[in-house]
C-alpha cells in the first residue's frame, strides 16, 4: 500500500503578536513548524504502515527551509519526504493550492491512500480534504479518528457534532483526520539518525508541469489587508494569597462588575 | 432577478442566522433571499423562514446528510437561481460542502467570514474573514461570478418580521449513488447546556481532571444560575460533553465566562471573547488565558473551587438578575 501524507508547515499562531496601537499584526519571527495536525496526518499513516505493509510518503507545499523539518517526519516512521516550493509564501487561496497538490499526487500516482489534516494549523480553513475529493473524484472521509484497511476497504470512524459515525469505502481514498485523534509519537536519538539517510525531494512548480501565470488565474480574491484582534481585558491576576481572599477578591469584583449581588455576610 | 443570496445550513439555528444577514445585505442591494433546507416543508416552517427573512425556500424531497449529496444539491441551486452570494453555516458538514461546491461552480471561497459588503449593482463582493484561527481578520475583494463564505454560529443576528411570505421550490435529491458506506452511527452525550442566551457560561479545560472535579464545577455553576461548556480537547478526550467553545465550536457572549483550568489557545479564545466579563482559574501563573481574562486566579482548582463554593454561599452571592 502507498500513503501519500500530505503536510503543512504551518505558522505557529500563538506567536502572532497585535500591535495594541496600530493592529498591525507582527509577523516577523513567527516560528513555522509541521503542527500537530500535520503531524497527526503523518501519524495516522505511519500507524497503518505497522499495521499492514505500507510506504509512507510526505508531501509539504512550503519553503524550501521546511526540508529540514522533514528530517522529524522521516523520523517518525514515513519513507520519503518532498517539498514542492512555494512561490506565494504561504499566501495564496487554497484553490491555487489544491492544484499544486493535485499536480503532485497525479505525478505520485499510483497511490492508495491520502492523509492530511482536516484543518492546517494556521489557515484553519477546512480546506484541503474536499477539495482534492473534488479535483481526484475520489471518495473523502473527514474528521477521521480512527482509520484501517483491511482487503482494500478502509474503515473509519468520523468524529462528527453529534457523535461517531463508521464509514466504509473502497480505495484510493482521501482521509482527513481530526483534532487530537492520532496524537504524534516522540522519536528517538536512533530514529532521527536514521532519518537523515531517508530521501527527500525539492520541486519547483516546473517540475510539476505548472505555472505561476497560470496559477495566478485561479485566486479568487484579492486581499484588502490584514488587521489583528485586540482584546482590551482588565488582565487583574490574584495570586500568592489565601484562598479565601483569592475567592472573595474574585467576588467583590463581580459584584463591581453588577455580574453579582452579595447579600452581606462574611 | 438579480444578486439573488443563498444561504443554506443543516443546522436550524444557524440557517435564521444566515438568513438575518443575507436578508440585510439583499434589502441594500435591491435583489432576493433563497434558502436551501434538508427535508420536506409545511406551511408553518415556510412561515417561520419567511418571517425570518427568505423569500423562496428550496426544500429537498427527502432528509440530506452526506456532504456530498449537499454539494450536489446546491451545486445544482447555484445553476438554477444564480446568486453573487452563497452563505454556508460553518459546522463540520458545512466546512466540508462549502470547498465541494467552490470547487464545482468555480467560485471564490473564504471561510469564518464576519462582515461582508455587497456594492450596489453586485459589482464587487467584499469580505472580512478570520484570519490566523482567530488571531487576525483579513478583508478579501472576491472575483468569481459566485462567492461563498462560511459563517460560524453566533456572527449575525437574526432578523425577524411579521408578514413576509415565501415561496417554496422542491429540490429532488440526486440519485448518485453515496460514496461512503455508512456502518454505524453512536450519538456523543450531550451536556444538555442551553450555550446561546445564557448569562453565566463555566468552561471546564483540560486542567480538570475527573469526574469529582467536574461535580464540584456543577455545584458552583448551580449557585451561579450558569451552564457548564468546554475546550475542544475535553469534549473529544472525555464524553462529558459533546459540544465544546471556539473557532470550531460554539461561539458565546455571557455576562460572565469563567474558564476553569483553561490554557487559552486561540482558537478556544474566539469562542469565549465576546463575553462581556471573563474570569479565569489556572495553576500556571504564564497561562495564555490571562492575557485574555479580565480577572484570573493563580491556583489549584481542586483547592480554590471549595473555597469559591463556600465564599459565595456565606455571602449569600448570586447573579444580579437573580
Amino acid at each position: 500500500m502507498r500513503i501519500i501524507a500530505l503536510v503543512k508547515y504551518s505558522m505557529d499562531v500563538a506567536e502572532i503578536k497585535v500591535d495594541p496601537g496600530t493592529r498591525a499584526l507582527r509577523m516577523n519571527g513567527v516560528p513555522h513548524r509541521f503542527g500537530d495536525l500535520d503531524k497527526g496526518a503523518v501519524e495516522a499513516a505511519i500507524r497503518l504502515k505497522e499495521a499492514g505493509d505500507a510506504v509512507v510518503e510526505v508531501v509539504c507545499f512550503g519553503p524550501s527551509g521546511a526540508l529540514g523539518a522533514m528530517k522529524d517526519l522521516l523520523a517518525m516512521g514515513a519513507d520519503e519526504a518532498t517539498v514542492i516550493e512555494d512561490p506565494y509564501d504561504g499566501a495564496a487561496d487554497a484553490a491555487v493550492v489544491v492544484r499544486v497538490i493535485e499536480s503532485a499526487l497525479r505525478k505520485l500516482t499510483p497511490f492508495d491512500l491520502v492523509i492530511c489534516g482536516f484543518a492546517s494549523d494556521d489557515g484553519y480553513s477546512y480546506q484541503m480534504g474536499p477539495r482534492l475529493a473534488e479535483r481526484l473524484d475520489l471518495p473523502l472521509v473527514s474528521y477521521a479518528s480512527q482509520v484501517g484497511v483491511e482487503d482494500g476497504i478502509l474503515v473509519a470512524d468520523r468524529d462528527l457534532e453529534a457523535g461517531l459515525q463508521t464509514v466504509s469505502t473502497p480505495l484510493p481514498a482521501i482521509v482527513s483526520v481530526a483534532e487530537e485523534a492520532f496524537v504524534p509519537r516522540s522519536v528517538t536519538l536512533l530514529q532521527a539518525m536514521k532519518a537523515q539517510k531517508k530521501p527527500t525531494n525539492l520541486w519547483s512548480l516546473a517540475d510539476l508541469g505548472l505555472a505561476s501565470e497560470g496559477l495566478d488565474a485561479v485566486f479568487g480574491y484579492s486581499p484588502l489587508g490584514e488587521t489583528g484582534i485586540v482584546v482590551n481585558r482588565r488582565r487583574h491576576l490574584l495570586k500568592d494569597s489565601k484562598l479565601a481572599e483569592m475567592a472573595d477578591g474574585l467576588i467583590d469584583y463581580l459584584v463591581d462588575e453588577q455580574v453579582l449581588v452579595a447579600e452581606g455576610g462574611a | 432577478m438579480p444578486g439573488v443570496i443563498l444561504v443554506s445550513s443543516e443546522q436550524p439555528s444557524l440557517a435564521l442566522e444566515l438568513l438575518g444577514q443575507a436578508r440585510r445585505l439583499a434589502d441594500g442591494v435591491g435583489s432576493e433571499v433563497r434558502l436551501c433546507v434538508s427535508g420536506r416543508l409545511d406551511a408553518a416552517d415556510l412561515a417561520i423562514y419567511a418571517s425570518y427573512g427568505a423569500d423562496l425556500v428550496y426544500a429537498t424531497d427527502q432528509p440530506v446528510s452526506d456532504p456530498c449529496e449537499w454539494a450536489d444539491i446546491l451545486t445544482g441551486v447555484i445553476a438554477d437561481s444564480l446568486p453573487v452570494l452563497l452563505l454556508v453555516g460553518a459546522t463540520k458538514t458545512g466546512m466540508e460542502v462549502a470547498p465541494r461546491v467552490a470547487e464545482r461552480c468555480d467560485a471564490s471561497y473564504a471561510a469564518w467570514a464576519v462582515g461582508i459588503e455587497i456594492e450596489a449593482g453586485f459589482t464587487t463582493t467584499t469580505a472580512s474573514c478570520m484570519l490566523y484561527a482567530g488571531t487576525g481578520l483579513a478583508t478579501y475583494r472576491f472575483s468569481r461570478p459566485v462567492t461563498i463564505l462560511s459563517v460560524a454560529p453566533g456572527v449575525f443576528e437574526v432578523f425577524a418580521q411579521e408578514g413576509r411570505v415565501a415561496r417554496v421550490e422542491p429540490v429532488a435529491v440526486s440519485e448518485r449513488p453515496p460514496r461512503l458506506s455508512v456502518l454505524g452511527d453512536r450519538a456523543k452525550s450531550s451536556s444538555g447546556a442551553r450555550l446561546q442566551g445564557a448569562r453565566v457560561v463555566i468552561d471546564v479545560g483540560r486542567g480538570v481532571k475527573n469526574q469529582g472535579d467536574l461535580e464540584l464545577i456543577r455545584t458552583l455553576a448551580s449557585l451561579l444560575d450558569g451552564q457548564l461548556s468546554c475546550s475542544r480537547p475535553v469534549s473529544s478526550d472525555r464524553d462529558w460533553f459533546g459540544e465544546w467553545l471556539g473557532l470550531s465550536g460554539v461561539k458565546i457572549k455571557p455576562d460572565l465566562c469563567l474558564t476553569i483550568g483553561i490554557s487559552g489557545a486561540v482558537q478556544h479564545v474566539v469562542g469565549i471573547r465576546d463575553s462581556r466579563v471573563i474570569a479565569s482559574v489556572n495553576n500556571d501563573e504564564n497561562a495564555a488565558i490571562f492575557t485574555q481574562a479580565d480577572i484570573g486566579v493563580v491556583a489549584d482548582l481542586n483547592e480554590f473551587v471549595p473555597v469559591l463554593i463556600e465564599r459565595l454561599k456565606s455571602r449569600g452571592a448570586h447573579p444580579a438578575w437573580l
